[in-house]
């Protein structure tokens, strides 16, 4: 980790900041960026949105010869009509077709339910005006490395992100919200960098460190706890869509857990990005592969897997191959490469020809098209590896020489029995699913309009043409793609990593559309900081944790993340960052919390998927197998990464806080808030059990009521709780002891929701009405909520 | 105030609603909250709506038009004679069938007969929904592509094979929003056979919300202590005590409120107390102990037994008597490649009875003109049998080329027969209906024109008929 934070002369240099007014001038308008017209920004969108379907990249859709989408095509006579023509609005047939008020020719015509707006028009008419510039789509382009931009307040920025933010703002006549409190930032950052809340001890250390470098001491802790893998893995999970099922309408078990493992030892070790890429990708080609850049390849084994009956493996063949494609082109490039698989794309310069040819790469693996009914469940479909087990293996071999001595004597029972259990300890030792690929070579084609049984031309592993070639030494096989997508000269794959960690830390990416780089997706809100920040990451060896280092401990991360009324009608999605980032945590860290924070959490990295809670009866009714079987001590407390990921039935917890079903690849999470999330907080056993035992935590921290609902407020929130809200919880602890004093039999039942008994030494009115103390706090929406 | 009283419109919402391009009208029935439901996207309907909420009585697995509404009396005449290769033509096989040395013609073993005023030809399996013949309205011509389960009901439920897309439930919770605050605007109910027949599984994306918020979910009902997940106190919390904890924390978070100025505060105080009516309204909705005995008669024997279809078809008429806009009933079993005759028997108890029950039930109620009924499958049966035929036993594999479903209540025709198949039930001969034009015409009859409800995602404007759907006006009465 080289990157240091820009040094300030201690907390003073921050007074010059008004601490109370964020917002200095109201805004006459709404509009958040700059009022010039640029094609990439201002155009580009309104011809991508209302023209390109008919008259863009795809000569098959192409309405009346004319193309919108190169200036060449625009600028051409078209039977002595010509469309745009340079400088002379009056003679564009594009400005009266779209000002036209006949229905017969109006564009968009109206069928399409486009409309350009008067805005839309006005800058339209600007653009022509001004020679009707057109650009390379931005996102294709090689990012520059802009000089960092002249700001005003220069005692604010720490480092060169807080430049970038702090200009813009400054161009908005507003000015950075004042710095969160130094609980705030632990809870924040401690949230942010390890999916839980810090312990006590770790406020208390932080808030005794008066020295300039106590928050840099606190993120360097963070980044080196085994804690950070396993936060960075759930966001990689979800775009890998990794699960513990096959999926489709037979959904058996799979066994690839062990990638799982990879991904988070890779973040931990700080695997560099591009390494993280070519292990991933290709790590069964590379040299000499290691065991475990094998299992790095079960990224693509993710893919689902139909056993249903009597499929056409040919079908379901394409259709994974099809699918490491399209997650490959979403992950790394942020582009939509679904829409090629049955035309060339409408609004991007991609042919199926580039799909085919990207799918090329994918299509040779030495796999099955569909199921095996017959083999037992868990058994992986090949290819797969064999992990090591030394403890299973030598109790196999064990048994395999008994089976031998019982055939020479051939007792029939023995034999019989001794098969079983030979069958059993072969399936005890774990395997994982990797990319192997076959010894011939599968050819590829494009398929007419997606469809498997109609092949059209074949193709050869190539990458898009509209993006800079492959080198010529690299090979033209899935290592070959790997290196092409880690080359500094590709255009995306650093915007779009760097991208996704900054969505991840402040709540939506520079670009919003983080899976989505190309014509529909947004435009940067900050095109010269994102440019920065991916010339800054290549530069320095793609260096993960040292990006999120320098994300997390920028003054922009470190402001307070209140919203001032005029703010939030201005930039309700906190795009401008004129306050710190506010957002409810994902599913996996609400629950995680829950358990640290009562003491349930068992704190043990890896293995094979494990099956906490779960309400009774969800399988049986949609599912053939059997019912969910809640698993037993330490897998009820463990973290939320490890749980079951059934693709039919994802835990419901899970989905209730917007996951995704793993079924593929997955960039963004919906941050809905629902009734089924308050139910969830309220009656789960996992969370009312966690009530009981923050509550035991509480009865021990102090002796009177007071300190012990102080005490588990502030375990919770990390902060104290203000007067008015101690007021809250006492009357609520007085009014639940009374209650629960008068009524034993209730006492009894709460106190025995859970597997792990309550404990007995402490006086059990108490312990219920602390207990529905707990629960109400860990209901909190800041409790819930990144402050 | 609530969160989906009309009133209760804020500036944020308001310039989130204008900016959607909603006209002036709109805007004024945004301040009329009899004019509109709250809470969708669309706060008018397209044009006039024939319905307020759909009933899908999903039959998953695919029953056998052969058996059920399309009468193919040439077929007496052709047992186990080979189905001509002409019909066939260029159909793709499932891999169940296409290592048949033969493909034998297999004849339905139950007989037809005709009913009501229209001369409907209905299978004997069905006696009920024959006696309401008038009133459903019968299309033999639907189709689809897929020939599998999983994609085939993808398709069927979301407008594409591959899952990812919401719901067609959800688009409706998206696009029209709820009528009722305290019940959730789709809910969907699975009820396994009674009989022992291959019951295929299913899969929560059915329900799913897709790329739409999570809040646009199905939420599922199950015969469980908690109908609504997580929907029950723990032992111990009363009512009572989970209120006055409710009321400790909206204070805790009003002052968290007060201090950060974020809406999601808001809006997490107002789903907290959505859940808590919900604690109250569900169970009162689940609780079938009220019905009258004449009630349980009507739907049948199974209707006692929690979890059944024919319960669920109980619950699904208290769910649209209290405004639920979208029900969505699936019965898992439907998938006869074996043993037919007696697998589709038993599949034909457990809905005809209490599928007939509903119909005439809402009818009574007044409920059947503006609740549209649709009841099928997501592909049909072959023809020709799956392994062995005999006199009286046969299996059929998936057909996707043609299958029939039937819709009754708002604004559909009564007593109508729509489409026809060829002499084999293999091929339409005349007006097909695929699942596209299916779905265009249920969202035409919610006043929504299918081609605007829509949500950006990737860059792409999807909607549940993707690029495609054209309306049925011939069923439309």
């Amino acid at each position: 980790m080289g990157f240091t934070p820009k040094q300030i002369p201690g907390s003073s240099a921050l007074g010059g900041i008004s601490l109370i007014a964020s917002l200095v001038v109201a805004m006459a308008s709404p509009a958040l960026w700059a009022e010039s017209v640029s094609y990439n920004r201002d155009i580009r969108p309104i011809l991508s949105d209302n023209c390109f379907s008919c008259h863009g990249f795809d000569p098959k859709k192409r309405e009346a010869g004319l193309r919108l989408d190169t200036r060449e095509g625009a600028t051409a006579s078209n039977k002595g009509v010509i469309a745009i023509v340079p400088g002379d609005v009056s003679k564009s047939a594009l400005w009266e077709r779209i000002n036209s008020t006949d229905e017969d020719e109006v564009m968009p015509p109206p069928k399409a339910h486009k409309t350009i707006s008067s805005e839309q028009r006005e800058k339209l008419r600007k653009w022509i005006e001004q020679g009707a510039p057109y650009e390379k789509h931005w996102s294709f382009e090689s990012p520059v490395a802009a000089a960092l931009p002249p700001v005003k307040q220069t005692a604010w920025p720490r480092n060169p992100v807080d430049e970038f933010i702090l200009a813009h703002l400054e161009e908005k006549k507003l000015r950075p919200a004042p710095e969160a409190g130094k609980e705030t930032l632990i809870r924040r950052v401690t949230l942010d960098l390890t999916g839980l809340p810090p312990s006590l001890q770790e406020v208390d250390a932080f808030l005794a460190d008066d020295s300039a470098t106590a928050y840099e001491k606190v993120v360097d802790r963070l980044l080196a706890s085994p804690h950070y893998g396993e936060r960075m893995a759930v966001d990689w999970l979800d775009a890998a869509r990794y699960a513990d099922t096959n999926g489709y309408q037979v959904d058996r078990d799979r066994e690839v857990w062990r990638w799982r493992d990879w991904v988070v030892s890779a973040f931990n070790r700080n695997l560099s990005f591009d390494q993280f890429t070519i292990e991933q990708l290709a790590g069964d080609l590379l040299p000499n592969p290691t065991l475990e850049q094998r299992i790095a390849t079960g990224f693509n084994r993710n893919s689902m897997f139909n056993e249903e009956g009597a499929v056409d493996p040919e079908e379901f063949l394409a259709e994974y191959a099809a699918d490491r494609a399209e997650t490959t082109a979403a992950v790394w490039l942020a582009q939509t490469f679904n829409c090629c698989r049955c035309h060339d794309h409408k609004y991007d310069p991609f042919t199926a020809r580039d799909f085919y040819s990207l799918k090329a790469f994918f299509n040779n693996v030495a796999e099955r098209g569909a199921g095996n009914h017959g083999a037992p469940i868990r058994t992986n479909a090949p290819p797969q590896l064999k992990l090591p087990a030394p403890e299973a293996e030598a109790k196999l071999q064990e048994l395999q020489k008994l089976l031998a001595a019982a055939e020479s004597t051939k007792a029939a029972d023995q034999i019989k029995t001794l098969k079983k259990q030979v069958q059993e300890a072969e399936l005890s030792i774990p395997t994982t699913l990797v990319m192997e690929e076959k010894k011939d070579v599968r050819p590829t084609f494009i398929l007419m309009r997606g469809a498997f049984n109609s092949p059209g031309e074949k193709v050869e592993p190539t990458t898009p043409a509209v993006l800079p070639a492959m080198a010529a030494d690299l090979p033209r096989n899935r290592l070959g793609l790997a290196k092409w997508l880690v080359d500094p000269q590709n255009p995306l794959t650093a915007r779009v990593a760097v991208n996704r960690y900054w969505q991840q830390v402040f709540g939506y990416g520079l670009v919003k559309t983080s899976e989505d780089f190309g014509a529909q997706g947004e435009m940067p809100s900050h095109p010269e900081l994102l440019d920065w920040l991916a010339k800054d990451f290549v530069g320095h060896g793609w260096d993960v944790k040292r990006l999120l280092k320098m994300l997390v401990t920028s003054a922009t991360y470190r402001q307070h993340s209140r919203i001032p009324p005029t703010l939030l009608e201005m930039d309700p999605e906190n795009r401008l960052l004129a306050r710190g980032p506010r957002n409810r945590l994902l599913g996996e860290f609400i629950r995680d919390q829950a358990l640290a924070v009562s003491g349930l959490l068992v704190d043990k990295s890896g293995g094979p998927s494990v099956k906490p809670y779960h309400p009774p009866g969800l399988y049986e009714q949609v599912s053939t197998e059997g019912p969910y079987v809640t698993g037993k001590g330490e897998d009820l407390y463990r973290r939320s990464l490890y749980t079951y990921w059934k693709r039919s039935v994802p835990h419901p917890a899970m989905l209730t806080f917007g996951s995704p079903f793993r079924e593929s690849c997955s960039l963004q999470r919906s941050r809905s808030n629902t009734p089924l999330q308050a139910l969830n907080l309220m009656n789960d056993t996992t969370y009312v059990e966690a009530s009981r035992f923050l509550a035991e935590r509480m009865s021990k921290a102090a002796t009177d009521a007071p300190g012990r609902l102080a005490f588990g407020f502030r375990t919770v929130l990390a902060r104290p709780a203000k007067p008015a809200e101690l007021t809250i919880l006492e009357k609520a602890y007085h009014r639940a002891f009374t209650d629960f004093k008068n009524d034993p039999a209730a006492t009894k039942a709460l106190l025995g929701v859970g597997s792990k008994p309550a404990d007995k030494q402490l006086d059990a009115s108490e312990l219920a009405a602390l207990t529905t103390v707990a629960s109400t706090i860990l209901c909190m929406d800041e409790t819930v909520t990144k402050p | 105030m609530h969160p989906y009283d009309p009133l209760h419109v804020n500036r944020r919402q308001f310039l989130g609603r204008a900016s959607l391009g909603i006209g002036s009208a709109a805007l004024a029935s945004l301040l009329n909250p009899r004019l509109f439901a709250a809470g969708g996207l669309i706060s008018a309907p397209h044009f006039a709506p024939k319905a307020k909420r759909i009933i899908w009585l999903t039959q998953a697995g695919a029953p056998s038009q052969l058996e059920t509404f399309d009468y193919k009396p040439g077929l007496k005449g052709m047992f186990d004679k080979d189905m001509p290769a002409s019909v066939r033509g260029d159909q793709r096989l499932t891999g169940f069938t296409s290592g048949q040395t033969r493909l034998p013609i297999a004849p339905s073993v139950y007989q037809f007969s005709q009913h009501g005023q229209s001369g409907m030809w209905i299978s004997e399996l069905l006696p009920h929904t024959a006696k309401l013949a008038d009133e459903i309205c019968v299309i033999r011509s639907m189709h689809t592509e897929a020939i599998n389960h999983d994609p085939a009901m993808t398709l069927l439920q979301t407008g594409h094979q591959i899952g990812g897309r919401p719901s067609f439930g959800s688009w409706v919770s998206y696009g029209l929003g709820t009528m009722n605050e305290n019940l959730p605007t789709f809910v969907a109910l699975v009820s396994r056979p009674s009989g022992k027949t291959n019951a295929q599984p299913l899969h929560e994306r059915m329900w799913g919300s897709g790329f739409l918020p999570a809040k646009y979910q199905g939420v599922r009902f199950t015969p469980t202590k908690d109908p609504v997940l997580y929907l029950t106190n723990p032992p111990g919390i009363t009512a009572a005590r989970r209120r006055a904890m409710l009321d400790d924390l909206q204070a805790l978070n009003q002052s968290t409120l007060n201090e950060y100025h974020d809406p999601e505060i808001q809006n997490r105080i107002d789903q907290f107390e959505m859940a808590f009516r919900m604690q109250a309204s569900v169970p009162e909705l689940s609780d079938l102990s009220g019905e009258p005995a004449t009630v349980f008669e009507d739907y049948g024997p199974e209707s006692r037994k929690p979890g059944s279809y024919a319960a669920n078809c109980i619950l699904a008429r208290r769910l649209a008597e209290r405004g639920v806009r979208f029900i969505q009933l699936y019965h898992r079993g439907w998938d006869q490649h074996n043993d037919l005759p007696s697998g589709i028997k038993s599949q034909c108890y457990d809905v005809d009875q209490p599928t007939a029950a509903l119909l005439t039930d809402l009818k009574e109620r007044g409920l059947l003109e503006d609740t549209l009924i649709i009841w099928g499958g997501e592909f049909g049966r072959t023809v020709f049998s799956q392994g062995k035929l005999t006199a009286d036993n046969y299996g059929r594999d998936h057909h996707p080329r043609c299958f029939s479903i039937w819709m009754a209540g708002a604004g559909v025709k009564r007593g109508h027969v729509f489409g026809e198949t060829d002499d084999f039930s293999y091929n339409i001969v005349k007006d097909p209906v695929h699942i596209h034009d299916l779905n265009a015409t249920a969202l035409h009859l919610l006043g929504i024109d299918h081609t605007r409800l829509t949500h950006r995602f990737q860059g792409r404007d999807y909607r549940l008929t993707d690029v495609h759907g054209n309306i049925v006006s011939q069923i439309i009465a």
